[in-house]
């Protein structure tokens, strides 16, 4: 019991990185871009190239005349995604509905989406 | 697995569970404490749970550091989540504020209908709390000097500056130790004891957690962990150390020089 508790301890505080042994002598901070790994980097990296929203998370303002040829795109890194349709205006609700790779869909309202493929970030 | 979202799904950690065990053990050591005067669980409890945090902060460094998991969101998340848990804290503290002044502005018939109650021989404001005053505040400025020279990039005196917050840190708990075997009364004595201990010994704490935590900012800016636009270690510390800082002002104010 003692090897087994101990065994999930340690193999659950695992934590897999690499790290530098040269040590710097600058007396100023690193540059945050320099400092910066994983996601945090492809954030900033993101960021400096003009794209400040990589996770395709705003809203998105939609083509009033859209038909299935030319659907509003919806971007996206998997093989589906939710979308929430504000079908006027001044609607003070959203209409939520699953959009599938391939398949143009159209809201109740006459609003059509389709999903586009984009590169994940991490 | 692809990954196109902000926010960072955390792995399984030991440390949540040892540390409520060891809680949990640490509250039965307090028992023996009081009642048996055996000091021996309690501190060996002590030194476990400092133990079991700087792993569980190891942990967190390496995914923040190391790892990159920290973006934006998450840096934001990290720093709503700091001032809900200070305040919080804040309405802790009230809590016993209350008691002192329920206890204070209607003194019950049991203690003599007077504030501080019969027989208690209480601190002269002018001596050791005056001084842990100034010792705070001045811990303050530097710390706040010390985030000014961060934010110009300049890590050397950066370091220096938190260096004298630490040691200031710590030579107010001393101070505060010589103070408490000083005292004319303890926490048996009266409301005014148990209230009194109960709060400046929770400050004292809370001024431990916040040295602990500056500690480990320095120890993280020695190694130059951080940059200009991820500093969250240091600057949340900052704001518990500010925190600590008007928790004794008031209680400075309050417990010592207007009864």
């Amino acid at each position: 019991m003692a090897w087994l508790c101990s065994r999930t301890v340690l193999q659950t505080c695992r934590r897999q990185f690499f790290r530098n042994a040269v040590y710097s002598k600058d007396k100023t901070l690193p540059d945050p871009l320099d400092l910066a790994t994983g996601l945090e980097k492809r954030e900033l990296l993101a960021a400096a190239a003009g794209n400040f929203d990589p996770y395709h998370m705003k809203a998105i303002e939609i083509v009033r005349d859209s038909t299935k040829e030319s659907p509003n795109l919806v971007p996206s890194a998997f093989k589906s995604r939710i979308v929430g349709c504000i079908c006027e205006e001044d609607t003070a609700h959203v209409n939520w509905m699953w959009l599938h790779d391939g398949h143009p869909r159209r809201c109740e309202c006459g609003h059509w989406f389709k999903l586009t493929e984009v590169a994940p970030l991490g | 697995m692809k990954k196109n979202f902000p926010f960072f799904l955390v792995k399984n950690s030991p440390w949540p569970i040892i540390m409520s065990f060891n809680l949990m053990n640490l509250l039965i050591s307090i028992i023996l404490w009081i009642y048996l005067k055996n000091i021996f669980l309690f501190m060996f409890m002590i030194i476990n749970i400092i133990m079991i945090k700087s792993l569980w902060f190891r942990d967190i460094i390496r995914e923040s550091t190391f790892q990159g998991n920290h973006t934006y969101y998450i840096k934001l998340m990290l720093k709503f989540s700091m001032i809900m848990f200070i305040i919080s804290e804040l309405f802790f503290f009230i809590s016993f504020f209350w008691t002192f002044f329920h206890s204070s502005i209607s003194p019950s018939i049991e203690i003599n209908m007077m504030w501080p109650p019969k027989m208690i021989k209480i601190f002269n404001y002018t001596e050791i709390p005056l001084l842990n005053t100034f010792t705070l505040i001045t811990s303050g400025f530097f710390i706040t000097l010390s985030h000014l020279y961060f934010l110009n990039n300049n890590l050397s005196k950066s370091i220096k500056m938190l260096l004298f917050t630490i040691l200031m840190g710590l030579y107010f708990s001393m101070i505060q130790m010589i103070e408490y075997k000083n005292s004319y009364f303890c926490i048996n004595d009266s409301i005014y004891g148990s209230i009194f201990f109960l709060s400046t010994s929770f400050h004292g704490i809370h001024v431990m957690i916040g040295t602990f935590m500056l500690m480990i900012s320095y120890i993280r800016m020695y190694n130059k962990h951080f940059s200009l636009i991820h500093h969250i270690n240091f600057e949340l510390s900052i704001w518990y150390w500010h925190f600590v800082d008007v928790i004794w002002l008031f209680l400075y104010l309050f417990y010592y020089t207007l009864i």
